[in-house]
């Protein structure tokens, strides 16, 4: 009954370490430095590097190290410069945008000066990455898909951090940078504007997260059960079919009685995924900006449920006789 | 009609794990085998069952159709159909056909050669929905712990839920799942957009090869996972995911009562901090 | 090569024991839970039965002792100084004193506020904040029925065998370093005050000392314009926090969390919680903050104010003080001012 799930490569085969396909003079570019790693070829490509490394990847990772290094920094003064605390409540640690009084102007390095500052690096470094992945593709002569795809989350970011605090007038509006802090921003958000769930672009970006996940796994599932046959040379069967996509086509077809072609799998895949953050984009520009209370929203468009009441309805003490003080 | 142009040399018998040839069948493009019919009877029955409840509730916009599960105070017993046995019933169609459903994608890939791993990533999700609507109320002694079967209703449930536990976001549980569905998502759009940049390079460029998938992550990361890898990584990602959101409410009730923050108490009063 | 067996070994035996380590921190079941909403909504809480157990035998009232005859001379006929309690009988006197005793200072006794052998003398500070907190208790229990309802409150309620009640707070000094760093701004602590997450962890100063709004919510569907701020949120959320610690309860207790403001999707509880707010507001406004000026140094917190309360000194982790035992009954001394 025991059989090859292929979920792991049994023999790994040793060929000459692979300098990347010819691009011209930038190969100078490329890294020099590539090895083999035997547990990383367990799962995948066992080679790691070359990366190349141009003007804007270099520029992209020093302007990253230096919005890292802003929050880093602030956060280990927030603990008074003692590392151990640094370690200890690094989960909870922040640096906070600018107070509500300053609303778009630049506020004193310490009161969220320094805020303003990581986000502008790293907004920088996101963009010049945005660039350099455009400029791999085209040096490799591929489409630039992958760029709009990482466009669409560069969306959803600047929404966060940039547009929306822009329209609402105020720094303030963004998020802290840290690991718990973000959470709290994210409940916090949820609360203030009257339950993030009734958003419709909330829901519809969840959606397409848990459907991107749904159709990886659709996908990573199919092609490892027809990748005895081949199954995982994707570009090759979509553009001269072999017995892989045909088996996996008809798999779905039977099952469910449609299917997506090699290729086509893959676009209903990208807009899944770019969807993602271009509707929870949306969903977060409108919060604030346009709509104050997105459970009253739900109330006056009728669709929020309504339940059988099961204690008497209360009223609001701060509006009964007496009740002012 | 029903048929690819080369779907009918793969139309043969065979495969089944149950009923022999008596199943074996086509309707159309869809395969039916024993499973088939049991998946059939099973959605049928579930939606014949929301149907009547809804009927009775008198409710039809289907942004408020919702069937509730019933109070805590029955227990792990039965409930009377409209104090949510209707819900209760419903959780039994469904996870017959869910279960069924994966049985026949099983048949499916014997019939096809294929390996199991459609069948199990699908189990997957089942097992995501039998946490939520059979471990975790078992676990806390009520079927009442399920959540309402509703388009916005539900939300309500997992509002607060989460709010039981004061601060949800909290939960480390939560925490990995979340980090998978994003992880996923982005590992998607990654592949997607390789596959799709070497088979769309743009007017008059050739179709491009898996060397130039490589070189492209390569170059990019420093690293690229390679085509087998991607499916390998996505699927275990993906997994992770449900996996997770599973574990994550399992352990919301049964293993910690009180609010998600306060679990990472025993980090922040870790002997190693003692000065 | 030869190196990689015990390395790896051990990082599997060191993550072994992490695991064990982090499993031990969750609890396990069976536990509670009572439904307080319609049914599926999730309206529910959960409690360990462990864990209520032990909060049952922490939060039990000592038995009164035998009522007094409230008949017979007066106090003040035979003690000097006696303002709030001299138009109780002798014996009724002597019963609160004794049960004060025991519930505020069972271990200095009556030297505790008394100067020894001079029960008249008024030069130790704490027979002055004594005086000021029976006040403090008589205008809980005459003022703030709609809170303490008919169970009311003696100095029991948040003493406990204590002189100065275990859960209160103080204005909280700002960490971290000055100069132009960011700073963290009372918040990313992981403070027990709002159940260690990183909301802003003194939410005391606006909300129990303070009378800043907590409703933040809009009451209409589109913006209108109205300034609404994270930071608020945040801090609303931190109070909410430190009320659902406080009283061993999770938000459902009072909202349905589809919609925290709206009172028609409340729950009965959110009634005397919302008065609950006001009435320690007017007690540490009128009663405990005043008192900063007698209070010694040692009795102050960092910030030089007085501990003042909060909802945890006297719910400590129970949603009906001391599970709602009478409070009041048997020590009608607390009840009512003297006749003036």
């Amino acid at each position: 009954m025991a059989e090859y799930l292929n979920l792991f490569t049994r023999v790994q085969v040793r060929g000459p370490l692979y300098a990347g396909t010819p691009i011209g003079r930038d190969e100078r570019y490329r890294g020099k430095s590539s090895g083999f790693n035997y547990l990383i070829g367990k799962i995948g490509d066992a080679q790691l590097g070359p990366i190349y490394l141009g003007h804007l990847g270099v520029l992209s990772l020093f302007f990253g190290f230096v919005a890292f290094e802003i929050i880093g920094l602030n956060m280990l003064a927030s603990v008074n410069w003692s590392p151990i605390e640094f370690v200890r409540r690094l989960p909870w640690l922040a640096l906070e945008p600018p107070a509500p009084a300053y609303g778009l102007r630049f506020p004193p390095l310490h009161d969220g000066g320094w805020w303003l500052m990581a986000g502008f690096f790293l907004t920088l470094s996101v963009l010049l990455w945005w660039a350099r992945l455009y400029r791999r593709a085209r040096q490799l002569g591929l489409g630039t898909h992958l760029s709009w795809a990482f466009a669409a989350a560069i969306w959803l970011y600047l929404v966060l951090g940039f547009i929306r605090p822009l329209l609402m007038g105020s720094w303030s509006e963004a998020v802290p940078f840290g690991i718990f802090p973000h959470l709290d921003w994210t409940a916090a958000f949820s609360i203030q504007y009257g339950n993030l769930f009734y958003n419709p672009f909330h829901a519809l970006s969840i959606v397409f997260l848990y459907g991107s996940t749904l159709l990886f796994a659709m996908h990573g599932a199919t092609i490892l059960a027809v990748s005895r046959f081949g199954g995982e040379r994707e570009v090759e069967q979509a553009v001269d079919r072999g017995t892989a996509a045909e088996r996996a086509a008809i798999f779905w077809r039977w099952t469910m009685g449609f299917n997506a072609t090699f290729e086509s799998l893959h676009r209903w895949a990208w807009w899944f995924a770019a969807l993602c953050p271009i509707a929870g984009g949306i969903g977060i520009l409108l919060t604030g900006t346009v709509v104050d209370n997105w459970y009253a929203w739900a109330m006056q468009r009728g669709y929020a449920p309504s339940y059988p009441s099961v204690a008497p309805l209360l009223i609001d003490p701060a509006l009964s006789v007496g009740g002012t003080r | 009609m029903t048929m690819l142009s080369f779907e009918k040399k793969y139309r043969v018998r065979g495969g089944t794990l149950i009923g022999g040839d008596l199943f074996d069948f086509w309707v159309g493009p869809f395969y039916v085998g024993f499973f088939g019919v049991l998946t059939i009877f099973f959605s049928v029955l579930g939606t014949a069952l929301i149907l009547y409840s809804t009927a009775l509730d008198g409710v039809w916009n289907p942004w408020k159709i919702s069937v509730a599960p019933p109070d805590l105070d029955y227990g792990l017993a039965l409930a009377p159909l409209r104090q949510g046995g209707f819900w209760q019933a419903i959780t039994v169609c469904a996870l017959g056909a869910f279960i069924s459903w994966a049985l026949r994608q099983a048949e499916i890939s014997r019939k096809l050669g294929m390996g199991m791993h459609i069948p199990f990533a699908y189990g997957m999700a089942i097992f995501a929905y039998f946490s939520l609507v059979v471990i975790r109320p078992v676990l806390m002694g009520a079927w009442g712990h399920g959540f309402p079967y509703g388009i916005w209703t539900h939300l309500d449930w997992v509002s607060n839920v989460g709010y039981q536990y004061l601060h949800f976001h909290y939960n480390p549980a939560h925490m990995l799942a979340v980090s998978f569905f994003f992880a996923t998502t982005l590992a998607l759009s990654m592949h997607a957009s390789v596959v799709l940049a070497a088979i769309n390079p743009g007017r008059g460029e050739p179709v491009k090869t898996t060397e130039h998938e490589n070189t492209f992550f390569r170059d990019a990361i420093g690293y690229s996972i390679g085509t087998l890898g991607i499916h390998r990584l996505g699927l275990f990602i993906a997994l992770s995911a449900g996996f997770w959101s599973a574990v994550c409410i399992v352990i919301s009730g049964p293993f910690w009562t009180r609010g998600w923050p306060e679990w990472w108490g025993w980090w922040l009063n870790l002997p190693i901090w003692a000065r | 090569m030869k190196y990689r067996f015990p390395l790896v070994l051990a990082v599997l035996i060191a993550s072994f024991f992490g695991v064990v380590f982090v499993l031990q921190a969750f609890e396990r079941p069976p536990v509670l839970s009572s439904q307080t909403g319609f049914r599926g909504t999730g309206m529910v809480q959960v409690t360990n039965p462990r864990s209520d157990a032990i909060l049952w035998d922490r939060n039990q009232v000592p038995p009164p002792p035998e009522a007094a005859d409230a008949e017979g001379d007066r106090a003040s006929s035979i003690y000097e100084n006696v303002p709030l309690l001299g138009h109780l009988s002798i014996e009724q006197f002597g019963r609160i004193m004794q049960v004060m005793t025991e519930w505020v200072s069972p271990e200095a006794g009556c030297n505790g506020c008394h100067v020894e052998g001079d029960f008249a003398a008024e030069n130790n500070y704490r027979k002055q904040v004594a005086r000021r907190m029976i006040e403090m208790v008589r205008h809980v229990n005459n003022g703030w029925a709609n809170h303490v309802q008919q169970t009311g409150v003696t100095c029991y309620t948040c003493h406990r065998g204590r002189p100065v009640p275990e859960q209160v707070w103080s204005a909280a000094p700002e960490q971290g370093a000055r100069g132009m760093a960011a700073s963290p701004r009372m918040q990313n602590r992981g403070e027990p005050s709002v159940g260690l997450t990183s909301l802003p962890h003194d939410p005391f100063s606006n909300y129990l000392s303070g009378a800043e709004n907590i409703r933040l919510q809009s009451p209409t569907a589109l913006a209108t314009g109205t300034p609404h701020s994270i930071q608020n949120a945040e801090s609303v959320y931190g109070m909410m926090m430190h009320m659902s610690e406080a009283l061993g309860v999770n938000c459902t207790f009072c909202h349905n969390t589809r919609s925290f403001s709206p009172w028609d999707e409340s729950r009965g509880p959110r009634v005397p919680a919302w008065h609950g707010i006001r009435m320690v507001r007017d007690l540490n406004t009128n009663y405990i903050a005043p008192l900063r000026d007698i209070l010694p140094a040692n009795r102050l917190g960092p910030m030089g104010d007085a501990l003042q309360v909060n909802c945890a000194t006297c719910h400590q982790g129970v949603s009906r003080p001391l599970f709602g035992a009478p409070m009041l009954r048997d020590y009608p001394e607390l009840a009512s001012p003297p006749a003036q």
